[in-house]
């Protein structure tokens, strides 16, 4: 956590978090009747009975599961695996934290599994509104436990915690925010001549262009896990559908617009033009994430798409000494501003049926109670952008992206966060296509996704 | 036989073991027909029923078809090339020479690992540009030669098949070699005399004696064929596109990702009603042609 | 034949084997090689058994929680395969022994459940779970695996003792007064010990390796097996860098039923000739 120490001062969360996503949080219509003040009210009261049923019980042992999605760091410690556990075990005793993680496919067959058969783990992993185990669905399936009553709300942004709320009340705490972006090799853009950022979409072209000219692959992407295919989709989705019309997810749902209107027509088609012009690594279809990412690291490719959480495997130590970079893909036509791809983080939620329903909001408040240990650790190996109050990125590598969206607030969410869980498959099936030279064009994929989302939104 | 010897009470016997099986196999079948007709995510406890609307919707979707034929396909390879290649081993280990047992188990060896073990063996050797057969190809000085075997939409359902072929052969040589030792010495010895020719030795001796090997052999496989899941799972995730999206995986990805569990029902229902038509006619075929034999 | 072609076509046919075998087992001597090598040793896995070091192995071990791991594995496939044995040997005894549409219709009634994969059926089996009020933990993948072995092993349990259990050994048994379970324990199970074998091995080998029900069922990370703990490794598999430390995670995977096949080989390949040639 060498990054840690770069703080760099004068970016304070809480207001960035504010600026950049207002714009998500507006497009939210069921965060309408969310209260900020209801809530904090609310938290007053409870959080007494939450502190007075502590002293009672902190003799009998308990256990707490917890079930994450995501792979174990590579190396040095873990902190959701051995942290975490450890530094609850000091605080309080007789709690035994049990932790496991599963990568993101067999999180969420095991999770909802478990979570029906009403025996799931007590903390498991939420992600934003709509999305494969979103807020929302857990919500109102009852899985996720009200945590309204929790003491440290105003410490967080209030998208952080509307993103993740069902009817005004959260079910999840954030571990802060997302920004989807480029990664790149700044050693390879010196060599092919490359002076300037791109910052509009034909400059991508021509610094892609340039990159490839100069005998190296502009972008490495490893799309035989095909969600990858998403991240430079949103960002796209970013630039050339929201800026024009940024209802026009909340309008799907009533068939005000389509899939198969203009705008994500020409963001498929943006995408595609990276795959028809040779700037996306040949054999990506065969190629896993991690592989995508070696690549990057051994400095064999000049970019690749990805989002702030991948920060780790990013930097990892490969066979070439670079640095590193990271920008927002400018989907925009010249002249335009740039809007990034930025969204609240996944988060964790407590089990609504969780035989330690105290214990277990008792962790949260300790965690993130702005000065413990715990705090202190979770937020050095967080590599979301922190949404708490007073904590910034230790992370420089976001600092010129962050503050762009600070000063204008050009960002908007990430799509799927506001579709029903199978439209993004639907988009990444059929975008494949296109990857393995099928004749598919952005409208069959458009009209892939526009069929799946009629069915999936009932 | 004697009535008393052999009464009704000894169906006692079966009642612990049928517990088990009709409730956690036989009523959760059977569920899958009630949800078939619902609109149930499986996941909130709630639902409404929808007819055969799910029914429907899968007849018109690409995914039905796609995962029909691949899973068809899937079977279709591994039973014959699974079968002939065991075959051919166990005729070749059935030789007599030395170390023979050595042999038999290093053939056997892989039927041992775990699938998420010969997965992850699999993806390496299939990698493209530093897997194992890239870099062989490659110091071998052939160039320009596709390595992209999982992420091509025409190589990756056979690139996974081979795997299955890989995995089980061991299995069914020992099965076939198990057959092969029935056959008595003798009546190879008398068809010796009578002047037929190795070929015909296999052919109209060995073959038809290891006709019990070659129904197991054969019927295992086809199950195994059908209910592929495993490396679509582990090495591909179906994909490319929908290339290795088999009707096992189709059904998983349908209940777990999109949360569509009352067509996930429907298209199980559908599997079902597949496999056993095709497993049925496997083994009544199997079984005329053994008694004939 | 004369000795010398007899002995040419040997080496031929030992030469051929050998050639096969290597193919077949060339990708697990690679995964040996590299699992060998200390985690940062990025040379092509072509050059094998460049380095000889355990740290990678190490590495394994640890994330892995091997020992646990492997104690969970041990429990789960001894308890699943102990019930299997006995509900399944027991059930075979009526249908094979009684020839009645009702003995036929429940030998075919058990084996046609070998045709469902339990990924269709998981979501209502954890229902029922649920409903009967089975509580979630360690134990409950059990009860599938003891579900799922079942058609397979009356299938053989009843083809062995229709062929190989002669009937006039329970009827001399029966006039000297023995009940039906003193039957079944003193007379029949005993001599079915070969096809228990067969069930023992064939069982044992996919409950042990399975993930699935494991993944599902199993919440706490100390109580998993050791094919969930490889689950962990499911995003290193395509990682050059990880390859050496996962290479050893799936030799530790592996080496628990490699060396119980090596010492009762003769039991795991008669195991499977029985369950085949008498079925």
């Amino acid at each position: 956590m060498n990054n840690w120490k770069k703080k760099v001062a004068g970016i304070t969360l809480a207001s960035l978090a504010v600026a950049s996503l207002s714009a998500c949080g507006s497009n939210n219509n069921n965060d309408a009747s969310s209260s900020p003040s209801a809530s904090a009210s609310a938290s007053a009261g409870s959080s007494a009975t939450a502190s007075a049923s502590a002293s009672t019980d902190t003799s009998k042992p308990v256990t707490l599961t917890m079930l994450l999605s995501g792979s174990k760091a590579a190396d040095g410690e873990d902190f959701e695996l051995d942290t975490l556990p450890k530094l609850v075990k000091e605080k309080f005793p007789n709690v035994t934290l049990e932790v496991q993680k599963l990568p993101d496919d067999q999180y969420y067959t095991a999770v909802k599994a478990k979570l029906a058969s009403g025996e799931g783990p007590d903390f498991f992993t939420v992600f934003p509104k709509l999305a494969n185990m979103g807020a929302i669905e857990v919500a109102k399936a009852g899985y996720a436990a009200d945590l309204s009553d929790l003491t440290f709300w105003d410490n967080f942004s209030a998208s952080a915690k509307n993103d993740m709320s069902y009817e005004g009340k959260p079910y999840a705490v954030s571990k802060g925010m997302d920004i989807l972006g480029v990664y790149y090799n700044k050693s390879l853009f010196e060599q092919a001549g490359i002076t300037e950022l791109p910052k509009d979409w034909p400059s991508f072209l021509e610094a892609s262009e340039k990159l490839k000219a100069a005998g190296v692959t502009p972008i490495t992407m490893g799309d035989k896990d095909p969600w990858v295919i998403q991240f430079g989709m949103y960002q796209l989705a970013a630039n050339s559908v929201y800026p024009a019309d940024p209802e026009f997810d909340t309008k799907l749902q009533t068939g005000d617009t389509h899939f198969s209107d203009a705008g994500w027509i020409k963001t498929i088609n943006q995408y595609k033009e990276l795959y028809d012009n040779g700037y996306v690594s040949k054999n990506s279809l065969g190629m896993a994430s991690a592989q995508a990412m070696q690549q990057f690291v051994d400095g064999k490719a000049a970019m690749i798409f990805t989002g702030t959480w991948d920060l780790p495997g990013v930097t990892a130590q490969g066979a070439a000494e670079f640095e590193r970079g990271f920008f927002s893909l400018p989907g925009n036509d010249a002249g335009q501003p740039v809007y990034a791809s930025a969204s609240t983080a996944a988060g964790y939620a407590i089990n609504a049926s969780s035989k330690n329903l105290d214990a277990a909001k008792q962790v949260f408040e300790y965690m993130f109670d702005g000065s413990s240990p715990l705090f202190e650790a979770w937020a050095a190996s967080n590599t979301s952008i922190p949404v708490y109050t007073g904590l910034t990125t230790p992370n420089a590598i976001f600092n010129d992206t962050l503050a762009e969206i600070q000063s204008t607030g050009n960002a908007y969410y990430f799509s799927n966060q506001m579709w029903p869980a199978g439209v993004s498959d639907a988009m990444q099936t059929k975008f494949s296509e296109i990857i393995g030279g099928k004749k598919t064009t952005a409208e069959d994929v458009a009209k892939a996704m526009q069929s799946k989302y009629d069915e999936l939104n009932k | 036989m004697n009535r008393a010897v052999m009464t009704r009470t000894m169906y006692l016997f079966v009642l612990p073991a049928l517990i088990f099986y009709l409730l956690f196999w036989i009523f959760p079948i059977l569920k899958l027909f009630q949800y078939s007709v619902t609109d149930y995510n499986g996941y909130v406890q709630q639902f409404s029923y929808i007819g055969f609307d799910n029914f429907k919707t899968l007849a018109h979707e690409e995914i039905l078809g796609v995962s029909i034929k691949n899973t068809l396909l899937y079977t279709f390879i591994s039973v014959v090339l699974g079968n002939i290649i065991a075959l051919a081993l166990a005729f070749l280990l059935n030789a007599n020479i030395r170390a023979k047992g050595l042999y038999r188990s290093a053939f056997y060896i892989p039927t041992l690992f775990s699938a998420i073990v010969v997965g992850f063996i699999w993806s390496y050797i299939y990698m493209p540009d530093e897997g194992l057969i890239a870099s062989l190809l490659n110091k071998l000085g052939f160039t320009g030669i596709d390595t992209n075997f999982l992420g091509s939409y025409d190589k990756a359902l056979y690139s996974i098949i081979a795997v299955d072929i890989w995995k089980n052969i061991g299995t069914s040589t020992i099965i076939f070699l198990a057959g092969l030792q029935t056959v008595p010495q003798d009546l190879i010895e008398a068809g010796k005399i009578d002047g037929a020719g190795r070929w015909s030795l296999v052919r109209f001796i060995k073959i038809p004696l290891l006709a019990t090997s070659v129904t197991i052999n054969v019927t295992l496989s086809v199950i195994n064929g059908l209910k592929a899941f495993d490396y679509s799972y582990i090495m591909t995730n179906g994909g490319p596109g929908t290339s290795t999206n088999t009707l096992i995986f189709a059904i998983y990805k349908m209940a777990f990702t999109e949360q569509l569990f009352g067509k996930a029902s429907a298209l199980g229902i559908i599997s079902f009603a597949i496999i056993i038509v095709i497993t049925a006619a496997f083994v009544l075929t199997l079984n005329r042609k053994e008694v004939s034999a | 034949m004369t000795d010398s072609v007899s002995r040419t076509r040997s080496v031929f046919t030992h030469v051929l084997i050998i050639l096969i075998a290597f193919v077949n087992l060339a990708p697990l001597l690679i995964v040996v090689s590299s699992s060998l090598r200390s985690p940062g040793n990025m040379t092509n896995p072509l050059d094998w058994f460049n380095e000889f070091s355990m740290t990678s192995f190490r590495s394994a071990f640890e994330r892995m929680h091997f020992p646990t791991a492997l104690l969970n594995s041990v429990i789960l496939t001894g308890v699943s395969v102990v019930f299997v044995v006995l509900l399944a040997a027991m059930a075979a005894y009526p249908m094979a022994r009684i020839r009645s549409k009702t003995s036929k219709f429940l030998y075919l009634f058990f084996l046609s459940g070998l045709v469902v994969p339990g990924q269709m059926v998981l979501i209502p089996i954890i229902q029922m779970i649920k409903d009967l009020g089975i509580p979630m933990n360690q134990y409950t993948p059990i009860l599938m695996f003891i579900t799922c072995s079942l058609p397979f092993s009356t299938f053989l349990y009843t083809g062995f003792i229709r062929s190989s259990v002669p009937e006039e050994m329970e009827e001399a048994a029966h006039l000297d007064g023995a009940g039906l379970f003193r039957r079944f324990w003193i007379i029949v199970f005993p001599l079915i010990l070969p096809v228990t074998v067969s069930v023992v091995i064939t069982q044992g080998v996919w409950i042990w390796n399975d993930y699935f029900f494991n993944m599902v069922f199993i919440t706490k990370a100390s109580e998993s097996p050791i094919p969930v703990a490889m689950l962990g490794f499911l995003g290193d598999q395509q990682n050059p860098a990880q390859w050496n430390v996962l290479f050893a995670a799936c030799i530790l995977c592996v080496l628990p039923l490699l060396a119980a096949f090596l010492f009762l080989q003769k039991y795991f390949i008669g195991g499977l000739t029985v369950g085949s040639v008498k079925g």
